[in-house]
């Protein structure tokens, strides 16, 4: 751990962290409930981990390793089940989307930990600001440099991941006009961002070597990059997903990031160049701003579309990929999203359109969280 | 005749000074002060109550305070309907254990209180009359200490869950015991079970129709806050007085209109109601005029015996909330602090009190100093302990 040694895990092999939203089921506001909700799980044993998160209105979920899409789905799906049997039980509801659409940050309290404590007084408001809920999906490497390897050239995904995932346009009250509001909450931190160009595991190390020489970091948990490694996991972690309103989505959006690796480190259909970070802010913001709409700029030719027609164009190279993972059905769900149905951002304005209550968006999400259409 | 005709009388005569405006201002200092030394508001409401009663300055009356009667009401109706709208029914039906401890920690507290009344010589039927009042937590100062801490969690929902379920308990067995204590049900019983049914199923039937009424004006009036603000003082006044003249029960009356407007509300037309500043000012003269009602004289000679009803009433409370704290999905620790936040006592049991005492002068005064004795202390003792179960669950906001 102190040398940062990377784990080597099974190649493909994934996982999904889920934080989740608590709101109190009479005016939907945030509610403070994460260490009653907690306990009352705690006490049933359950698959995954439930665990708290910065402030008492969020909960993270966590799947076991996977191989098939299928396993995860249904792992997912009983962890929620088992989180909404306690939170029944206190009057809790639970919501996915990114980001809770009226709370207000002053609102909030920070969970009681001494490493949540320090985050508060080092970030201030940016600390109760992060009242922000993401979807992290990890990708088993086998070795620290595939790992770099699968990082950087999975950066060019992620607007892919952005637009897909998208669910808070609603932020503190108020239409943001981006599909996701959330990333512009994490960009304020001044370790968000990219990790550095660095192809060899070596390389990484005397880079973190070197920030923690200088007291900027302790561990890589202080570095809030989009794709980050996890050595001690042996993966990469993408970060920037939006929790999706429903675990169905959250296992697709795992499912194409698990079928992308596998195309990536099979096919390696594009040489390492540092020149994908070049257009990568760009193609971020256009992402969260306009979701599937957003524009994209190709790094390796040099051409502009839209981000649908790139999903469209990655969706039918993974295919193959996809059926040797037997993530079909993942796909499926993507292929939808990004054809028909739209991003949750989308569904969340279509929702708020007929009732102009966002209480009432809430209480919607909290519905198709529990496995309801409405 | 005179010149200084222009000049008032002298001296200005007591009863034109505006007796609550000066209650109000003294409640307000009182409670930033009391507030600065981390106490709760409200228990400064409370004694600058005191401090202006009989039992203090004695500047403040009944006279001086009879116009003030309706307003009062209202104030009442409104935090009934509100503290209604904060039980859940959806929660009780996915946790009927929830509904178990209420029903246990209310026999339980009827029972402890009518066995010590009991012991010191009350009549069966005035004992029960009296234990009905006492199993009913303070919906007033539940609710004030809730919001003004802006709390939330386990211990604070289910506070104003429980004491939602007990005061539709208490009062509608003591109006069933009152009856009877009256020698009403000489008719025999028909009568005796015909009133209990009609207070129970006329309160709740009056309640829905209110509360179908509200929804249906809702969907006209939209979501603006101001609009469903003054919509629903209008209703909450209309309530309080068809349930008087119904002689229906106006405390399930407006619980259960405040309950039921909320499970009926499928497309969540209602949005959350904060009684905001004109609700606080009704809610501070409130307390202060109760309190100046309290008779502290008696203290001395009823504490003893009033202390002993108190501790009777946390103990059965506190047993009905452990038995089922498991099941119904709290943590112990949590458990103790709600039994704690359950000990404020209802303003209304002491005009019920006096009330009971003035039609039956044979209690004897040895009862009535010991009842309203407990009042009295749960009166400053229990917005304390309601406070401190708060904060020390950690359910308060971190400022305020």
């Amino acid at each position: 751990m102190d040398d940062l040694a990377f784990k080597q895990a099974a190649a493909l092999s994934f996982g999904v962290e889920l934080e989740l939203q608590l709101v109190n089921t009479r005016d939907c506001d945030l509610t403070r409930g994460a260490s009653d909700l907690l306990a009352v799980v705690e006490r049933k044993p359950h698959p995954g981990d439930i665990k708290p998160e910065i402030t008492e209105s969020m909960i993270e979920l966590s799947t076991s390793i996977h191989t098939r899409h299928g396993e995860l789905l249904a792992e997912l799906r009983q962890i929620r089940d088992a989180v909404l049997a306690g939170a029944d039980r206190l009057n809790i509801g639970v919501a996915g989307g990114g980001a809770h659409p009226f709370q207000h940050w002053s609102q909030r309290k920070i969970f009681e930990s001494p490493r949540f404590k320090h985050l508060s007084d080092l970030y201030g408001y940016l600390a109760k600001q992060f009242t922000i809920f993401g979807q992290h999906v990890h990708i088993g490497c086998p070795s620290g440099d595939e790992a770099l390897y699968l990082l950087h050239s999975m950066s060019r995904y992620v607007p892919h991941f952005i637009a897909l995932s998208a669910a808070s346009p609603y932020y503190q009250g108020v239409d943001t006009a981006f599909d996701s509001s959330r990333l512009n909450s994490v960009f304020a931190f001044p370790l968000s961002g990219r990790a550095p160009f660095v192809r060899r595991w070596e390389e990484f190390q005397a880079y973190f070597a070197r920030m923690q020489g200088f007291g900027i970091v302790e561990d890589m948990k202080d570095f809030y990059w989009d794709i980050r490694p996890k050595p001690e996991y042996g993966t990469i972690e993408i970060r920037v997903c939006d929790t999706p309103v429903t675990v169905e989505r959250a296992a697709a959006l795992a499912a194409y990031a698990q079928a992308l690796a596998r195309y990536l480190l099979v096919e390696r259909p594009h040489p390492l160049s540092e020149e994908v970070y070049h257009v990568y802010s760009y193609n971020r913001f256009q992402a969260c701003r306009f979701g599937l709409e957003g524009e994209f700029a190709d790094p390796h030719t040099q051409e502009k579309r839209s981000l649908r027609e790139d999903i469209i164009a990655t969706l039918d190279a993974l295919a193959v990929h996809a059926r040797e993972l037997d993530a079909e059905e993942g796909l499926d769900e993507i292929s939808d999203c990004v054809r028909t149905s739209g991003n949750d951002a989308r569904w969340m304005r279509e929702v708020y359109a007929k009732s102009h209550s966002l209480p009432d968006l809430v209480w919607r999400q909290a519905e198709r969280w529990r496995g309801e259409r409405t | 005749m005179s010149e200084l005709f222009f000049l008032p009388k002298w001296p200005v005569l007591a009863d034109q000074v505006p007796w609550y405006a000066v209650l109000l201002l003294a409640a307000l200092l009182a409670g930033e002060a009391v507030w600065r030394l981390r106490l709760p508001r409200v228990l400064g409401w409370i004694l600058a109550g005191i401090a202006l009663g009989p039992s203090g300055f004695d500047i403040l009356d009944h006279t001086a305070l009879g116009g003030l009667r309706g307003l009062l009401e209202i104030a009442v109706g409104l935090i009934l309907f509100e503290l209604g709208q904060r039980l859940d029914m959806r929660w009780l039906q996915r946790n009927p254990w929830l509904l178990a401890t209420s029903v246990l920690e209310s026999s339980l507290g009827f029972a402890a209180i009518f066995a010590v009344l009991h012991l010191i010589g009350a009549k069966p039927l005035l004992a029960a009359t009296a234990a009905a009042i006492g199993i009913a937590t303070g919906p007033a100062v539940v609710l004030t200490l809730v919001k003004q801490l802006r709390a939330q969690g386990q211990v604070s929902e289910r506070m104003l869950a429980l004491t939602a379920l007990n005061n539709a308990y208490a009062f509608v067995l003591w109006s069933v015991l009152f009856a009877w204590l009256h020698a009403e049900y000489r008719g025999g019983w028909v009568a005796a079970s015909a009133h209990p049914l009609y207070l129970i199923f006329g309160s709740l039937a009056l309640a829905a129709l209110l509360a179908a009424v509200t929804l249906a004006l809702l969907t006209v009036l939209g979501r603006r806050t101001d609009a469903q603000f003054v919509c629903l003082i209008a209703l909450v006044v209309i309530a309080v007085s068809a349930a008087s003249l119904l002689k229906l029960s106006v405390v399930l009356t407006l619980l259960g209109y405040g309950t039921l407007t909320r499970a009926f509300d499928r497309d969540r037309r209602f949005v959350s109601l904060d009684f905001g500043r004109t609700g606080q000012i009704l809610v501070m003269l409130l307390f202060g005029i109760t309190a100046a009602g309290l008779d502290l004289n008696l203290l001395p000679s009823g504490a003893v015996a009033g202390a002993a009803l108190i501790a009777a009433r946390y103990a059965g409370k506190t047993l009905g909330i452990f038995a089922l704290a498991r099941p119904s999905g709290l943590a112990l620790r949590k458990a103790s602090l709600l039994s704690l936040g359950l000990m404020p006592m209802s303003g209304v049991a002491l005009i019920m009190a006096r009330e009971t005492s003035a039609i039956y002068p044979e209690l004897g005064p040895a009862l009535v100093t010991v009842v309203l004795s407990a009042i009295v202390m749960l009166e400053l003792l229990g917005p304390l302990l309601a406070h401190f179960a708060i904060v020390r669950a950690g359910e308060a906001a971190e400022e305020s």
